[in-house]
């Protein structure tokens, strides 16, 4: 940038050097004019240039510091800040750039990272779906087996609890029955059996009795 | 504790005291509470309740209760003794007891024993057989 302008300020000079350069060369005409060629036969023609260009050295001397002021104050009051400005402005532009550049890397970053993710989760729900599936036949067929179970436990207890109450209700039948019939024949005998028959029923059962002691 | 064992004691030995030639007869025990009064024991209801208890008990060992539930030949009761006294080794009287329940036949009771002959008592066992 520096060089930059260092360059326009040469050619910005150029201008007053031809500038200058012309003035010079219209003096040395008028000068060489009326005596020509007594002034190009004789005498130091440098010298003599000088004197009539009228270049003398302070002058020259003035003129360069008077250049070297004005190209002082220019490249510090007007070159130095708009190149500082410039840098600044093309750090800020390369910084963008190696930002946007780093944004970029890191959203494909990302962008590949949320695409594996995105394959490992459907890898793992498909990983889950499998196992719950397989999960959910196993406890369906488990369910069916205890259920089978429990229906066949309960009909056998059903069924125990029928063949209970069959005896029971048997049991019931033949204890009535012969209830009634040790009633009925109770009833029957002593309304049947005299006195007589009593006693002679008593005295061969109280001799069975000694019999059967003895 | 120990004065109920001593009673208890003492009870059996006034029961032994009763018997005449192993059984327990009225005059015996007629001896045997006038000497306890005149004794006049501590404790003498106790004793006495005791004895009464126990007494029960050896008239009850020593008796034959037949139930019937009419009349029976002497015969009868005299096969029952002799029987019945053969078999539990000591003197056993029997002793009639009527009981219309059993419709014929008898029922003997000895102590804890008891032997039915009834018409009744082989129904029931007929209608536990049968059930």
């Amino acid at each position: 940038m520096k060089a930059t302008f260092i360059t326009l300020l040469l050619v910005l000079s150029l201008p007053l050097g031809l500038v200058a350069a012309g003035d010079a060369h219209a003096a040395l005409d008028a000068v060489l004019a009326p005596g020509e060629e007594a002034a190009s036969a004789e005498g130091n023609k440098l010298t003599m240039i000088t004197e009539k260009f009228g270049v003398t050295v302070p002058t020259l001397i003035a003129q360069m510091i008077n250049f070297c002021l004005v190209a002082f104050v220019l490249y510090k009051f007007a070159v130095k800040p708009i190149a500082a400005t410039l840098d600044e402005r093309q750090q800020k532009i390369a910084d963008g750039l190696q930002y946007a550049e780093e944004m970029k890397a890191q959203l494909a970053e990302a962008e590949r990272e949320r695409a594996e993710k995105i394959k490992q989760a459907a890898i793992d729900a498909q990983k889950i779906l499998t196992e719950s599936r397989e999960q959910s036949k196993e406890m369906i067929e488990q369910k069916t087996q205890e259920a089978a179970a429990q229906a066949e436990a309960i009909i056998r207890k059903a069924s125990e609890a029928t063949e209970l109450e069959r005896q029971k209700m048997l049991s019931d039948v033949r204890q009535e029955v012969a209830r009634l019939v040790v009633a009925t024949s109770s009833k029957v005998l002593s309304r049947d059996l005299s006195d007589a028959e009593k006693q002679t029923f008593s005295d061969s059962a109280a001799k069975e009795l000694a019999s059967a002691g003895n | 504790m120990k004065r109920d064992q001593k009673i208890t004691r003492l009870a059996k030995k006034l029961v032994e005291l009763s018997k005449d030639n192993g059984v327990v007869t009225e005059a015996k025990v007629g001896e045997v509470l006038a000497g306890l009064k005149q004794v006049q024991h501590r404790h003498h209801l106790t004793v006495l309740k005791t004895f009464l208890n126990y007494l029960r008990r050896e008239i009850a060992l020593q008796t034959a209760v037949v139930s019937t539930p009419g009349a029976l030949s002497g015969a009868a009761l005299k096969a029952i003794e002799t029987t019945y006294s053969k078999m539990y080794d000591r003197p056993i009287t029997a002793v009639t007891k009527e009981d219309t329940s059993l419709i014929a036949g008898v029922r003997v009771r000895v102590g804890d024993d008891v032997y039915d002959a009834s018409v009744a008592g082989r129904l029931q066992r007929l209608a536990e057989n049968v059930s």
